[in-house]
């Protein structure tokens, strides 16, 4: 990848107002990336996603470029707090939030929390995330105060389009829910090109005592994509977080989760639905650390699996010494609609505490045939039987999104996606 | 309305059906009575359409045209009706949706308008009365969390629902108490019109004692060994099958 060495300098986001204490962290980043090298079979953690294939090819910056309007194909999701980002470049007159929110771009954050912005940048055992920090181009930081109330969602959309080549765009969004404060993210990510272009994101997002959220992560790129994700939730005492990891696009999509749940009365719930065809790789990586007592962790996530897709799914569930009365529950479920479809899941218990409630699954199954029967015997066509059988498998992970409007919007993306997905 | 002659019948490789001959007219009850792994559920299977039976000789005329080659779908819409032996549970499909998509994917194929969800609504309502069937059921997923008995009321409101012409009860009657029996043989009664026709595969008299069935036909070894009235049900209540042996 000699092209980010090359490109390093060319960040728009490079010195941060000339800080040389940033500009060495990212050659820092940089070199410690050099040293890992990409991830290939043999590291364990990867296994199934090889992206030495990332050494073939060479992506720029995108160009700077202010829109006056949004594109029609545009994904909208009704009564949001918008935030919109065209090719990694902040639009500020397209986007419109709430006074109740602050909102500052990367540099911002930079000078009012220095110290956070060094912790962050700093050598990670990912290599992706030291990519990240090394080319860092893009991100906001969102603040919500202790005890505000956001009724509306706080859409964030990365819209990648119109390319002339192909563009890479590693963005860090930092999130920070004040005490007792309540919001929800709709975290978006939407393609519409035939160009390649690259996505490497870090999210860091912190959960202060008794605050609560709900967060949506929606990968739609395009299918020239690629995707990398770096997820990190911290959840402190009594604090709940509420997250659904929606993924459809990309030909190739990683995403690493972490949980920490830190304190006493701590809980997370994170969902998935994951719908792949052609030959598309989508890879989840989840770890959910219970570092105290009385913490609650809780995943269930679909994979819809058609054509010759891939589909990994990895949790670990770590109950560390002491995290005594953790309640710990796992489910995988993989509904494979062609015979050249694989699944792999993986979940996995790490348990040092002895009073713990745990529990994980995992199944992979195609279509009920018996069911189809049932359903054509009192007139309902093939291709509808399997319809309303495929939306019913989703139905268990999608019923729970409480917020109506991003509940609706999914839905719709999954009619589409089935209209797409070569079922007759 | 069905006529079924020299009928052969395989499922993976071995010969189930060795040549049954069937008329039903209209307005008629027939009971098909036998002992297990004689043919019965292969014979209402084939009717239905099930793809994993293979018709390896004979025909199936439904109102003089043969259906051997139709789809399960199309069967159903021209007016064919199974009640399953064991209902097939559907987790995560609502009961409501189904009946709904199934009625109105008859409809359509009629050439009737849609029902709306507050005419859909009155009609299920008048139905489950009907069947003896809590609301509730309505609400969970197709036959999931169903005891035995309540998933063969979901069938017979089915079949009331859709109004078939010709409805075949493949053991509809076995697993059901006294009580639900009674009120299964009351739907089916109800059902019951001189354009209609009734194919009821059973292993036991009982349920004849509710529904007065024309003709009662034996199958033995993937044949029709004999034909009669009601007589030969109670005949066979008394004394078995094994006379029947030859």
């Amino acid at each position: 990848m000699k092209f980010l060495n090359k490109e390093i300098n060319k960040s728009p986001l490079f010195g941060l107002n000339g800080s040389d204490t940033i500009n060495s962290l990212r050659n820092e980043a940089l070199n410690e990336f050099n040293k890992q090298g990409l991830p290939n079979k043999n590291w364990e953690e990867w296994k199934y996603s090889d992206f030495s294939s990332l050494n073939k090819m060479s992506f720029a910056f995108g160009v700077r470029k202010n829109i006056s309007s949004l594109p029609d194909s545009f994904p909208e999701i009704n009564d949001t707090n918008q935030i919109v980002f065209l090719n990694g470049y902040f639009q500020k007159k397209l986007s419109n939030i709430s006074s109740k929110i602050s909102v500052k771009t990367i540099e911002e954050a930079y000078k009012s929390d220095s110290e956070l912005i060094h912790n962050l940048l700093s050598p990670n055992s990912n290599p992706f995330h030291n990519i990240n920090s090394a080319m860092i181009n893009s991100g906001l930081m969102i603040i919500v105060n202790d005890n505000e109330i956001i009724n509306d969602p706080i859409h964030i959309i990365n819209y990648t389009t119109d390319l002339d080549e192909p563009l890479m765009n590693h963005p860090l969004f930092i999130i920070k829910l004040g005490n007792g404060s309540e919001a929800s993210i709709i975290d978006h990510y939407y393609g519409s090109t035939n160009i390649e272009y690259w996505q490497n994101s870090v999210t860091k997002i912190k959960l202060s005592k008794n605050s609560s959220l709900k967060h949506f992560r929606l990968q739609e790129e395009s299918a020239s994509s690629i995707h990398i994700a770096d997820t990190n939730y911290i959840v402190e005492k009594d604090a709940h977080l509420n997250a659904f990891h929606l993924a459809t696009g990309a030909s190739k999509y990683r995403q690493n989760i972490n949980v920490n749940l830190n304190d006493i009365g701590a809980s997370s719930t994170i969902n998935g639905l994951c719908l792949t065809k052609d030959n598309q790789h989508h890879d989840h990586f989840i770890t959910i650390n219970h570092l105290k007592e009385k913490c609650s962790s809780k995943q269930l996530f679909k994979y819809i699996l058609s054509d010759s897709s891939l589909g990994i799914f990895n949790g670990k569930v770590i109950v560390k010494k002491g995290a005594q009365q953790t309640d710990a529950k796992q489910s995988t479920k993989n509904l494979i609609l062609n015979d050249s479809a694989v699944a792999h899941s993986n979940p996995q218990l790490e348990i040092y505490a002895d009073e713990v409630k745990c529990s994980h699954g995992s199944t992979t199954g195609q279509l009920d045939q018996d069911a189809i029967f049932y359903m054509r015997s009192r007139g309902i066509d093939y291709k509808t039987a399997q319809l309303i059988l495929i939306n019913g498998f989703a139905k268990e992970v999608l019923k729970i999104i409480s917020e109506k409007n991003v509940n609706q919007y999914i839905n719709k993306q999954l009619s589409f996606w089935l209209e797409n997905a070569g079922i007759t | 309305m069905l006529e079924i002659k020299n009928l052969k019948v395989r499922i993976q490789g071995k010969e189930i059906l060795k040549g049954v001959n069937l008329n039903v007219n209209n307005g008629e009850i027939h009971a098909i009575m036998g002992r297990n792994g004689s043919g019965k559920s292969t014979l209402a299977n084939v009717i239905a359409g099930r793809d994993s039976y293979e018709v390896i000789g004979g025909d199936i005329l439904y109102n003089n045209k043969s259906i051997i080659e139709d789809t399960p779908e199309n069967r159903a819409l021209e007016g064919i009706f199974m009640s399953f032996q064991y209902p097939v549970i559907i987790p995560g499909v609502n009961n409501t949706y189904f009946l709904k998509a199934a009625l109105n994917a008859k409809r359509k194929h009629q050439g009737k308008d849609e029902l709306d969800a507050v005419e859909f609504l009155d009609l299920i309502r008048k139905n489950l009365q009907i069947v003896g069937m809590e609301e509730k059921y309505l609400h969970r997923g197709v036959n999931d969390g169903f005891s035995g008995g309540e998933k063969k009321r979901n069938e017979i409101l089915q079949m009331i629902t859709l109004e078939p012409n010709l409805a075949i009860l493949d053991e509809t009657d076995s697993g059901l108490d006294i009580d639900a029996l009674k009120i299964v043989a009351e739907g089916v009664n109800k059902y019951r019109r001189d354009d209609r026709a009734i194919v009821i595969i059973t292993h036991y008299q009982r349920i004849l004692r509710y529904l007065e069935a024309n003709h009662v036909h034996v199958l033995i070894d993937g044949k029709i060994a004999k034909s009669g009235g009601e007589e030969l049900a109670e005949a066979l209540e008394e004394k078995g099958y094994g006379w029947l042996d030859s």
